[in-house]
């Protein structure tokens, strides 16, 4: 990368900046250079640089409609003199749009690359940078790698400044800061930190700057650049930081005291520090009653066992254990594997690749030949494989099964981590049975024990065994019965409210403590009407929700009963 | 950094030159469901008759083969001086490898029993293959058509055989045992072990006409063979089983027939529920006695006579003929093994040790002795609590007087 421009400055010659300009950006097609004279006046010409596509036509011709016609009647009128123009411009002049004074060639370049028009006037030492960007973006969608049942759809786009948005209007907290910063030497890419003060840990905020700031690299393409560049462990198979699309993802991570960054042009967030369990929590989990939330997790916890370990289990039973299955489902298993002409291992081997093939596939190809595979793939894993003895229907079911898991888990990234990690284990079960099955999964735990993410341990709360926290890991408990924010949030960690629980009121109460729950409690201003409406004379008070008065007026004898 | 890697992938390497040690695949095996144990055709020579289950028949998946003999299971037989040399010589036979672990029954013809069983529980025992659960019995049949004869209801008849014993529990027609309670039984001091025994029946397949058309045999309970040491000392009837059943108090329920009080023709039928049996043995003048009470609560599920519950003298009667029909049964039954057969198969040692362990090392020597003169007296209290759900007796209305 060349430096030339790097403390290169403007001066007051027109033709001298144009030719900086011409000289670094070249002739590009999209470069467009507009000549205006200034309130018609040929002895003032200035020149507005922006780039096409980038720069919104609508801004630029509000640009140069001011400096010609615009402000031509209110200098007249005023009598202004032509002397000082800078001033001018800057004070009668450009006042409908957005601009500052610049001085540099390298923020000027960097301004009209990112969309916005420099402005020269001819005699003005200063270049004027305007803000013009505008260019076609995708409307804010539902999320298409992560989608809830309840929740909201929005998801992050491919433009920063919405996606930051979205997380805004989420947290109105003036504490919720944005920091930011551009990587790629070429791409210049903007990358925003997200963070809460005084949520987050001392020092992680920094954490995550540093290891931004070291970064090195001619271009960001996606926040998937970053993660690899940022990763504690480079060599792990587990994602040690998540991505996400769903901007209630990020604001909850935010919440709970952990750094969001936010990389232009893709809608992925990621998210840090990490912890392996959250790639098995979805955003239903805390929409839907508690209940629901934690049966739907510990399915998924189920899944998440069932992938990693189902095919190598009946791999390591079938060629070693056999002694370990019952009786008659040794029966079924030895009858389907009768005239199948592999050992067990390559046939798990043979399934798990064509399935992985045909997710591959799947997500690979022209979506009007989408019907064309799965109609193929069904037909030849199903029933043609079976059928010509090439696999055994158990095995078909073990896949399948195996599969369909994997595809439960919320995070895509997870999943593919999983998936990756389950063939060191497969080949282990497969050659060493029970020994090998044991040993690799050994191995694989410690592996994930050792790892951490920004500091933490990726496994926290199990290990570390964080007390508090685990009422959101294993299952979700109500909102009303989690005071406390996770052990990773520092300062502010209270979250709730005491007695925050739901309860009926209570039914009989002294009259006189009463009256002064009345004043306190009924706050609400509905109720405070209601009570002006009804009769002075039937205003009860050890009455708060209204429902005896509201007896009485129908007249209920019980109601009336009870209050003698 | 660069020898870790060079670790990791000596370890990733190795993986692969494994060639799958010890490997087996499930359909290379002979999974075999019933084993018996018959004499060899020559002196000193035992056959053993193993029954492997032809998983492609036992199941008819889709992928089986088609144009296999459609049976379930395969029998093969094979001789040796030893059970081992048989088992060995069977591989020379099967196609399959021969795995033992899937296990349902050992069968074991009672010429063989007479002669020592010890190397047949020290041989199933000994082999980690082997399971400690596998069921064992007693034929004075050939056992090799035990296990091979086919029952309509299972699929492979070593699971049939095995289902027999499913329900002994509330039968009490044979008890239950299973390689590891011979062991210890065998290894015991004092108790000797009891095996149910199997007999081939012929029974009318025809329900229609059952005194024409084809008949089948079929296996059946058919009473215990009593041990002492590992040689087989007597048989016991199915009808003497039910007292040595009950004393070994290893059963949910059984069932008691007696007379009528009035009409001796006909018969009550009375279940046994929650009995507790107590055995508590006295060392007095060198004189070793057991204390046997039972406790049963009895109901009564069939009547042939007119039977109320609220009639309480009814009740009371019927209570007592119940206690003396039991002691008499168990009395029988007890007289049976210990004054003709002297083995302790009650666990009488067992108890007698628990309670005086310092006597119990003289006694030991001669316990086989001491336990045929061992008086054993036996206190029974039937209660009878209920009469399921009639209330009333059940007589027809034509004939119910008064009212």
């Amino acid at each position: 990368m060349e430096t030339t421009s790097k403390d290169k400055r403007f001066t007051a010659e027109l033709e001298k900046n144009i030719a900086i300009i011409r000289r670094e950006l070249g002739d590009s097609i999209d470069l467009v250079k507009r000549n205006i004279f200034f309130l018609g006046n040929r002895q003032v010409s200035s020149v507005l640089f922006y780039i096409d596509g980038l720069a919104s036509v609508e801004h630029v011709e509000k640009v140069i409609d001011a400096m010609m016609f615009e402000g031509n009647e209110f200098i007249k009128r005023n009598q202004l003199l032509i002397s000082d123009l800078q001033t001018l411009i800057e004070q009668h002049v450009l006042m409908n749009t957005s601009f500052s004074m610049i001085e540099e060639v390298e923020k000027a370049l960097i301004a009209i690359l990112s969309g916005d028009s420099i402005l020269f006037v001819d005699g003005c030492q200063k270049a004027f940078h305007i803000q013009t960007k505008g260019w076609d973006t995708r409307s804010v969608d539902e999320p298409q790698t992560e989608q809830v049942v309840r929740g909201s759809r929005d998801g992050f786009t491919e433009n920063i400044r919405t996606n930051t948005a979205l997380v805004r209007r989420r947290i109105r907290d003036p504490e919720l800061r944005l920091e930011t910063m551009s990587i790629g030497l070429r791409t210049r890419t903007d990358v925003n930190i997200a963070y809460i003060n005084g949520i987050v840990k001392k020092g992680l905020v920094d954490e995550v700057k540093k290891r931004l700031n070291r970064i090195q690299i001619d271009g960001i393409l996606e926040s998937g650049y970053i993660e690899e560049m940022i990763a504690d462990s480079p060599f792990s198979p587990f994602t040690t930081i998540m991505s996400t699309e769903r901007p209630d993802k990020v604001a909850s991570a935010l919440l709970e005291g952990r750094v969001a960054i936010f990389v232009d042009n893709t809608p992925f967030v990621l998210v840090v520090p990490t912890y392996f369990w959250q790639f098995l929590q979805a955003s239903d989990d805390y929409y839907m009653g508690f209940m629901a939330g934690s049966f739907f997790r510990i399915i998924r916890y189920i899944a998440f066992i069932i992938s990693l370990t189902l095919t190598s289990i009946y791999v390591m039973l079938v060629s070693f254990h056999q002694e370990m299955i019952p009786t008659p489902l040794a029966l079924t298993i030895a009858s389907g594997r009768e005239i199948v002409p592999f050992p067990v291992l390559l046939e798990a081997l043979l399934m798990e690749i064509t399935f992985e093939l045909m997710r591959e596939a799947g997500l690979r190809m022209p979506k009007p030949v989408g019907q064309a595979v799965s109609i193929v793939g069904s037909l030849v894993i199903g029933q043609a494989a079976v059928q010509a003895g090439i696999v055994s229907p158990f095995m078909v079911i073990v896949v399948a099964v195996t599969g369909i898991s994997s595809f439960a888990i919320p995070n895509y990234s997870a999943s593919y981590s999983i998936r990756l990690i389950r063939f060191p284990l497969l080949i282990a079960s497969g050659t060493l049975g029970l020994l090998g099955f044991s040993v690799m999964f050994t191995l694989l735990a410690i592996h994930a024990l050792s790892i951490r993410s920004f500091g933490e341990s990726y496994l926290a709360p199990a290990t570390p065994f964080q007390p508090n926290d685990q009422k959101d890991t294993l299952i979700r408990f109500p909102w009303w019965g989690m005071k406390k924010r996770p052990q990773l949030a520092d300062g502010d960690t209270i979250k709730l409210g005491s007695h925050q629980k739901p309860k009926p009121p209570n039914k009989v109460k002294d009259p006189i403590e009463k009256n002064k729950d009345n004043q306190s409690e009924s706050g609400g201003e509905e109720n405070q009407k209601e009570e002006d409406k009804s009769n002075m004379e039937s205003r009860d008070n050890s009455d708060i929700t209204g429902l005896r008065r509201w007896k009485k007026k129908t007249g209920d004898n019980k109601g009336a009963k009870r209050k003698e | 950094m660069k020898r870790a890697k060079f670790i990791i992938f000596i370890i990733f390497s190795s993986l692969l030159l494994t060639g799958c040690a010890g490997k087996r695949e499930i359909n290379d095996l002979a999974l075999v469901m019933a084993v018996g144990i018959d004499k060899g055709s020559k002196d000193g020579m035992v056959k053993v008759t193993a029954q492997v289950s032809r998983p492609g028949d036992a199941r008819g998946q889709t992928g089986a083969p088609i144009g296999q003999s459609g049976e379930t299971s395969w029998n093969v037989e094979a001789e040796g001086e030893t059970i081992f040399e048989a088992i060995r010589n069977l591989t020379g036979i099967s196609s399959r490898r021969v795995f033992w672990a899937h296990n349902f029954i050992i069968v074991i013809n009672e010429e063989v029993a007479k002669e020592g069983i010890g190397d047949i529980i020290d041989f199933f025992t000994r082999n980690p293959e082997l399971r400690m659960r596998t069921l064992v019995a007693l034929t004075p049949d050939k056992a090799s058509e035990i296990t091979s004869t086919i029952t309509s209801l299972e699929v492979v008849p070593g699971e049939a055989l095995s289902k027999l014993f499913r329900y002994t529990n509330i039968s009490t027609l044979a008890p239950h045992t299973e390689i590891k309670d011979l062991l210890a039984a065998y290894l015991s001091e004092s108790t000797e072990p009891i095996l149910a025994r199997l007999t081939l029946e012929e029974r009318k397949i025809d329900s229609l006409k059952p005194e024409k058309g084809a008949k089948v045999n079929q296996v059946g309970l058919s009473g215990a063979g009593v041990f002492k040491n590992d040689k087989l000392v007597g048989i016991l009837q199915a009808d003497e089983l039910q007292g040595i059943i009950l004393f070994r108090d290893k059963i949910d329920s059984g069932v008691v027939v007696i007379d009528c009080p009035k009409e001796p023709k006909n018969e009550i039928s009375v279940e046994l529920n929650k009995q507790k049996f107590d055995v508590e043995p006295t060392y007095k003048n060198d004189k070793v006695s057991f204390n046997a009470k039972l406790d049963a609560t009895v109901t009564v599920v069939e009547a042939g006579c007119p039977f109320s519950i609220s009639d309480k003298e009814a009740v009371k009667q019927l209570e007592k003929s119940v206690e003396a029909k039991l002691n008499d049964d168990i009395n029988k039954s007890i007289e049976k093994i210990q004054k003709e057969y002297q083995s302790d198969v009650l666990e009488l040692g067992k108890i007698f040790q628990n309670k005086y362990p310092y006597e119990w090392k003289k006694m030991k020597k001669d316990w086989a002795d001491t336990f045929a003169n061992a008086e054993i007296n036996l206190s029974i209290q039937a209660n009878v609590e209920s009469g399921s759900l009639l209330f009333q007796p059940t007589i027809s209305g034509k004939e119910r007087e008064g009212e």
